[in-house]
């Protein structure tokens, strides 16, 4: 209460510093948040990652778009290469043809699967509502959870994707990754449509009935991913079979860079509302001269005068990290809520927990220097001090 | 009688610039007895306000001692003095004695504090000490919302509130217009009279000497008149 009382004899000063101090917790929240986004996605796609192989057409890496259409026939021969529990086909097209809609990440795709996958998937998707796609079962859609605002889903509902419309049969439980931005449709379905946004001369070169971009390769148990990986590359020249690892390391790296420029900025405008802690603690010692001499005069000792200065430092870091944390709550679940798409935002109780002690570590050190300054006037000098 | 404080051969120099200083205190003795009340005066500069700072423990001499209740002092580390200064002596300032952003009970309190005592005990204590100056019903008003006279009781109840042998003013009536200053000068005398507290009180106004046992007067840094004599006549003439 004393603390608080002294705080506020500026009431103008105390307002602009803790304001300083908000301002920087308000962007480390909501920046913070954002990285944690980031980091949750990557997290669950390397679990999705962890314990298959990906095949795609052509050489280059898995990102690149393959030359050389992968064939459900594929599927076979891939199954007989030592180590393969079994593979699946499956097609990923954009669900917007034209990019645009904010995004994070993994823009919000449409894919098919054929199925084959069933009972090996480590990563388990469950439905908030509704069922999977059954296979072969055609004009149906599976409706990640992030998307069924936007395309206004029910089960039973039609949606339109890419032009085609398809019937709602199930929405998938939230997964904070990938999914949850996807749309499922069968093999069959998804042939069509990637067939159709093919440019047309090479349109005839491509069965639709056996088509696939990419293959999702199971690992026997006991086996190492990456060195059945490789063993699929030597047998298969004309694709490219890529283990967890390659996924892992571009994503991590990708993601550290974005990370550490986000949490360098908010830091920044932190540190910005500490040496304005510095400032006005600065002023408020000078100012009180008078009174740490008779504080001193009538038994103060220095660590009571340190104590009363820091507690002061420390306080209006503390309201400044508080309110900063509220503003930055309310934006967070405010633009989450306002967002039809994938939440850009997580507000993680680490963060929180995190930006209140930086606010109260910064605190105390903006006001270390200050403190120890009064503490150590002499009790004469602060006396005659006018 | 035996002295409560004594600085015997005090010295004090302030350095103002390369070739300039001051003598503050030229070897001064000052002595002062248990239960007395004494008042130091002279012209402004003459260092008066130094010796009351040696006599507090609020500075340390030069050269010279000083003993309070006849242990040294003058050797001792801060730390050490701010216990002193907390348990053994009260002060008294000119103006602006309070803390502006605590009660008048928090202030009295805050002495009691910095002694060792808990919150609870030092308001409690706080109460007692503002009773006795008569600002029972003044506990929870802020110093801005009391006249100068009625502060500088606050600050006599802060300075008696840990129960010291001497409390030691500094022009402790500069600021009050005559009756104030009276009313504080014969506050003070009665709390002299009624506690045996020593009180030591540098002062412009004469009445407040008129009103102490003896009058230290100073000029340059050093004491020309101990007021002994004067004391001892005003004895006889009593006698
Ligand atoms: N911190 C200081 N620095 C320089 N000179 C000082 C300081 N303190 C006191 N003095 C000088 O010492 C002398 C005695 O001062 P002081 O004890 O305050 O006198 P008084 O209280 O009798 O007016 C004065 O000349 C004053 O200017
Ligand atoms: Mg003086």
């Amino acid at each position: 209460m004393r603390t608080i009382r002294n705080i506020f004899r500026r009431k103008m000063r105390a307002i602009l510093t803790i304001s300083g101090i908000m301002i920087g917790v308000f962007a480390l929240i909501v920046m913070g948040a954002m990285a944690e986004k980031i980091t949750l996605l990557v997290d669950g796609g390397t679990k999705y990652y962890g314990d298959k192989v990906t095949m795609t057409a052509g050489k280059g890496g898995a990102m690149s778009l393959g030359t050389e259409p992968l064939s459900t026939k594929t599927v076979k021969e891939v199954e007989k290469v030592d180590g393969v529990a079994r593979a699946s086909a499956s097609i990923m097209l954009l669900q917007d043809p034209k990019g645009g809609s904010v995004n994070m990440g993994v823009p919000p795709m449409i894919g098919g699967i054929d199925g084959r996958g069933k009972g090996l998937e480590s990563f388990k998707i469950t439905y908030a509502e509704g069922r999977d796609i059954k296979p072969g079962e055609n004009g149906a859609a599976v409706v990640g959870a992030d998307m069924v605002k936007k395309l206004n889903a029910k089960v039973g509902s039609n949606i339109k994707v890419r032009g085609e419309t398809f019937r709602v049969v199930g929405i998938m439980d939230k997964t904070l990754t990938a999914p949850d931005s996807e749309i499922v449709v069968s093999l069959h379905d998804i042939q069509d449509m990637y067939v159709k946004q093919l440019p047309v001369m090479l349109r005839d070169k491509v069965d639709p009935a056996t088509v696939a971009t990419g293959l999702t390769i199971y690992i026997k148990k006991g086996q190492n991913p990456e060195t059945v990986a490789k063993r699929i590359n030597k047998q298969f020249p004309n694709f490219t079979a890529t283990g967890p690892k390659a996924f892992q390391e571009q994503i991590a790296s990708s993601t550290k860079i974005f990370t550490s420029i986000i949490f360098g900025i908010a830091m920044i405008s932190l540190l910005v509302g500490g040496l304005s802690v510095v400032n006005t603690m600065t002023m408020a010692v000078s100012e009180r001269t008078r009174e740490i001499g008779i504080r001193k005069a009538i038994g103060a000792t220095k660590r009571a005068i340190v104590r009363q200065f820091l507690a002061e430092s420390a306080v209006i870091a503390l309201i400044g990290g508080f309110m900063g944390l509220l503003f930055g709550a309310l934006f967070v679940f405010a633009a989450n809520s306002g967002n039809t798409g994938t939440p850009l935002f997580l507000l993680t109780t680490r963060l929180i927990a995190g930006s209140l002690s930086f606010a109260l570590v910064l605190g105390v050190l903006s006001g270390l220097y200050p403190s120890y300054h009064a503490a150590r006037l002499s009790p004469v000098a602060a006396l005659r001090y006018e | 009688m035996t002295a409560i404080i004594e600085a015997t051969n005090v010295a004090k120099m302030y350095q103002l610039g390369k070739d300039n200083h001051v003598h503050a205190l030229r070897g001064t003795t000052v002595s002062i007895e248990s239960g007395e009340m004494v008042a130091i005066m002279g012209p402004s500069g003459s260092g008066k306000s130094t010796m009351m700072h040696m006599l507090g423990c609020l500075d340390k001499p030069d050269s010279g001692e000083v003993t309070l209740s006849g242990r040294r002092v003058d050797t001792l580390v801060n730390g050490h003095l701010a216990r002193l200064r907390s348990q053994e002596i009260g002060f008294i300032f000119q103006g602006f004695n309070l803390v502006p952003t605590l009660s008048a009970l928090e202030n009295v309190a805050l002495a009691a504090e910095y002694a060792g005592k808990s919150r609870k005990e030092a308001s409690q204590m706080a109460e007692e000490a503002l009773i006795k100056v008569g600002l029972g019903d003044r506990l929870r008003h802020a110093p801005s919302e009391l006249s100068g006279g009625q502060q500088q009781r606050v600050a006599i109840a802060r300075a008696m509130v840990n129960k010291p042998a001497v409390i030691l003013g500094d022009e402790p009536t500069g600021d009050l217009d005559t009756a104030s200053s009276q009313e504080i000068v014969a506050m003070m005398r009665h709390i002299n009279k009624t506690t045996g507290t020593t009180f030591v009180l540098v002062t412009h106004n004469p009445e407040v000497g008129e009103a102490c046992d003896r009058i230290i007067t100073m000029r340059d840094g050093a004491v020309i008149d101990d007021g002994r004599a004067a004391a001892d006549n005003a004895d006889e003439a009593v006698a």
